[in-house]
């Protein structure tokens, strides 16, 4: 799971008494540190959630937080400062990781949406099971043939076809899941739920292909 | 662990993630019980039935989650309701390899109405799958009644 620090959300700085919305690291106030906020990855740095993120943004704000909460600036705070100085550093650690990576930005988009993910949603649909189940079985022959020593030149030929049409399939999806991200970011609530639906069914696609790939470069490099 | 000579037709995948994808550190040598590894490197009734044949039923299933896919095929004696036959075929972890190739093992000489009382949490006690591996037991029931859900609407039943 995706661990979500649980929040112990401070109604009130500890330092100030300031009100605290579970929305930043530190107080607006007095600047002191507070316990990890229940936010979305996005507003932990500040950013309004978007696909088509800001990466210098992301990056300038990661890099602000990363040296607000280090370990030299709290040696002399007392222990439930630190315990929050290592518990914000974890969750700006996943956030920024998260964020970072444009497919895995997508995904968690989804999650927090509850379009995709987590129990009870949709099965995938047959024809593409259908699809990924017989090029599992291509790639299984090959490996099986590779195993039982046949020429293994032309096995090799044929696996490395069978990754490149399989990574090419990969990399469509990848445009066709950016081709969404306008939508989800300037849309009205339908548009983005129908991005999100769409986009779901991609994620969901790329999964199955791109373990494919990953199966396929195990057995080349075998 | 590598698959044995019978094993050929089973992939290991034994990639314990996190569920934004990202592989778990540590973890790489999470234990498998020992009845995992033994249906892992012998499993049982891999292999494909017609799935033309009026008498087969077939359950193709998917997690989308960790992108493992399941067939499973059961021969239905249609006067008795019992399962004469039962293969599978999965390209995924070791626990999802256990779970259907258990889940065969235990629906063969079974009636349909019997095999369909079998439990994912039945499974997961007979190979003690830890918390994160529940989802291929689940898998592997859901193979189970796709399977018979096509048997018995190829035969009128439903």
């Amino acid at each position: 799971m995706a661990k979500r620090v649980e929040s112990a959300v401070a109604a009130a700085c500890p330092g100030c008494a300031a009100a605290q919305e579970g929305r930043a690291l530190f107080c607006a106030q007095c600047g002191r540190i507070q316990p990890p906020p229940g936010c979305d990855y996005f507003t932990v740095f500040g950013l309004r959630p978007h696909l088509n993120l800001d990466a210098a943004a992301l990056e300038r704000e990661f890099h602000g937080l990363s040296r607000r909460l280090h370990p030299d600036r709290f040696i002399r705070a007392g222990a439930q400062e630190k315990e929050w100085s290592l518990a914000d550093t974890a969750l700006v650690n996943d956030a920024y990781r998260t964020l970072k990576d444009p497919l895995r930005r997508t995904e968690y988009v989804l999650k927090l949406s509850g379009t995709w993910g987590g129990p009870g949603k949709e099965k995938t649909p047959a024809d593409l099971l259908e699809e990924v189940f017989e090029l599992n079985m291509e790639v299984d022959e090959a490996r099986a043939a590779k195993q039982a020593g046949k020429d293994e030149r032309a096995q090799r030929t044929g696996l490395e076809a069978a990754r490149a049409r399989v990574a090419e399939m990969v990399e469509g999806l990848d445009r066709e899941l950016r081709a969404q991200w306008p939508a989800w970011d300037a849309g009205a609530e339908d548009t983005r739920r129908s991005a999100e639906r769409a986009m779901a069914l991609l994620v969901e696609r790329r999964r199955y292909l791109s373990n494919l790939v990953r199966e396929v470069d195990e057995i080349l490099g075998e | 662990m590598r698959a044995g000579a019978a094993g050929l037709a089973v992939w290991p995948r034994w990639r314990p993630v996190h569920d934004n994808g990202e592989l778990k550190s540590g973890e790489t040598t999470m234990a498998y019980s020992e009845k995992v590894v033994d249906h892992y490197n012998n499993p049982r009734n891999v292999g494909t039935l017609d799935k033309n044949s009026a008498e087969v039923g077939t359950g193709l299933v998917g997690a989308p989650e960790c992108g493992d896919v399941m067939r499973l095929q059961i021969r239905v004696n249609a006067e008795t309701q019992v399962i004469e036959e039962a293969k599978f075929k999965t390209f995924g972890c070791g626990s999802a390899i256990a779970s259907s190739s258990l889940a065969t093992e235990w629906i063969q000489g079974r009636t349909i109405d019997d095999a369909l009382s079998i439990k994912n949490t039945d499974i997961v006690k007979e190979l003690s799958l830890p918390p994160v591996k529940i989802h291929c037991s689940v898998l592997a029931e859901d193979a189970i009644r796709a399977a018979i859900g096509d048997w018995r609407k190829k035969n009128g039943a439903e």
